[in-house]
């Protein structure tokens, strides 16, 4: 019998799953104009939030886990605990600074682990560096901001999709690595705020996190 | 895995009683209280969350079934429903998963079983003969748990138990996991002795 801890960092380090075919990055009818509320997507400032972090594999297991996010300008910090409290994990990332991980309880203290946790996190909360950006619609009329960053990842933002968003990347080849739909938004200032996260890896694993929103303050 | 079954103590710490504390203190005396003949012990809990990339703590509420010689009912009612239960010599756990409670059949029964043991010392008083921590009396009805190996002290630094005035009850318990990062479970509503039905332990 395996612990949960274990089967997150199997599907976390990315060993090999069994995905199924990748839908591929979608034709892109591009429209003049400015962004369209994709900006609102991602929250500016100071902000903390709590989930509750229900991770699953393709099979079925996973487990629930506690989430901390806490942005602060170009600072991201993230930890993780059990149910009972317990930190497995903690740590921040700094755009100059790049990754520090604070506390990692064994198996989550792989180099692989912190790196694709933080990748998770930062395509949730942080808008994508890009080199070039193009507004449009995809699949007939879903408004859509196209960010291409200079090694070849596109992200996708749908800002209005449901009354909420969705964020999808696809990587240099075009397949799509990782999807981010949000459900329930409400509106926090600038910010539309998600009461519902789920975030999908695709090939080389098939994982899910199911975040529901515990806690959201805009710390002034 | 040891910090496994450092999640199984964190656990259970909340369900020691106190009794015969004060014995081979070192520093202040220990509690000098009249034991009670614990046989069983229900209470509610708060448990606060400190870090330190936390604005405030993440509070958690739940209440706990305690019964000799080494049931237990262990349950988080916010924010995300769990319940542990031990009875018989067999330890499972639920944990909510989309919306319902679902077993979490990864944990590791074996170290479930060493705690178990290490519950057994603490009923007994015996918490000088702990095996993984140093026990000592900073104050008087405080209870300091200092781990003794080197791998047990970097996941948990120390745990601090508060006993209450009433003899066999513990007031609160700070886990203390590193300089910026604690946990503390406040009990209330606590009734002592009360002859407990075994389903309580064994269904969810």
């Amino acid at each position: 019998m395996k612990p949960p801890a274990f089967l997150l960092l199997i599907l976390l380090l990315g060993l090999p799953g069994c995905a199924a075919q990748q839908p591929s990055l979608p034709e892109l009818i591009a429209e003049a104009g400015e962004e369209r509320g994709c900006a609102s997507v991602f929250p500016q400032g100071r902000w903390e939030f709590v989930h509750t972090i229900e991770f699953s594999m393709a099979d079925g297991s996973g487990a629930t886990v506690l989430g901390v996010t806490s942005l602060a300008g170009e600072e991201i910090a993230c930890a993780l605990m059990t149910v009972e409290g317990f930190t497995l994990f903690e740590a921040v990332y700094r755009e100059k600074g790049g990754l520090e991980v604070r506390r990692a309880v064994p198996p989550f203290d792989k180099p692989a682990f912190a790196a694709g946790l933080m990748d998770d996190v930062r395509t949730i909360f942080r808008a994508p560096s890009f080199a070039t950006v193009q507004y449009g619609r995809v699949a007939g009329n879903i408004p859509t901001c196209r960010y291409t960053g200079a090694e070849g990842r596109i992200t996708d933002i749908l800002p209005a999709m449901d009354g909420c968003w969705q964020i999808r990347t696809y990587g240099a080849d075009q397949a799509l690595s990782r999807s981010v739909t949000g459900r329930s938004c409400r509106k926090e200032g600038e910010s539309l705020i998600p009461e519902y996260l789920e975030l999908k890896g695709f090939d080389p694993t098939n994982y899910t996190l199911k975040m529901t929103l515990i806690h959201v303050e805009n710390i002034i | 895995m040891k910090q496994l079954l450092l999640l199984a103590v964190f656990s259970f710490f909340v369900a020691i009683p106190a009794a015969r504390a004060g014995v081979e203190s070192k520093g202040v005396p220990g509690p000098q209280a009249q034991p009670v003949q614990l046989r069983s012990v229900q209470a509610d809990f708060l448990q606060e969350k400190h870090l330190k990339i936390l604005a405030r703590p993440i509070i958690s509420t739940g209440s706990f079934t305690f019964q000799a010689p080494q049931s237990l009912r262990w349950e988080y009612r916010t924010p995300i429903r769990s319940i542990l239960l031990m009875h018989g010599g067999k330890v499972r756990k639920f944990v909510e998963r989309d919306g319902v409670l679902a077993e979490d059949k990864g944990m590791r029964l074996d170290a479930m079983q060493v705690v178990l043991a290490e519950i057994s010392n603490w009923l007994d008083g015996r918490f000088t003969d702990n095996a993984m921590f140093t026990v000592s009396f900073p104050k008087k009805q405080t209870i300091l748990l200092t781990p003794k190996e080197p791998g047990l002290a970097a996941l948990i630094s120390s745990i601090e138990l508060k006993l209450g005035e009433q003899a066999g009850l513990l007031d609160k318990v700070i886990i203390f996991e590193g300089p910026d990062a604690s946990t503390s479970l406040t009990f209330s509503n606590r009734i002592i002795n009360k002859e407990i039905p075994a389903a309580v332990f064994t269904n969810k």
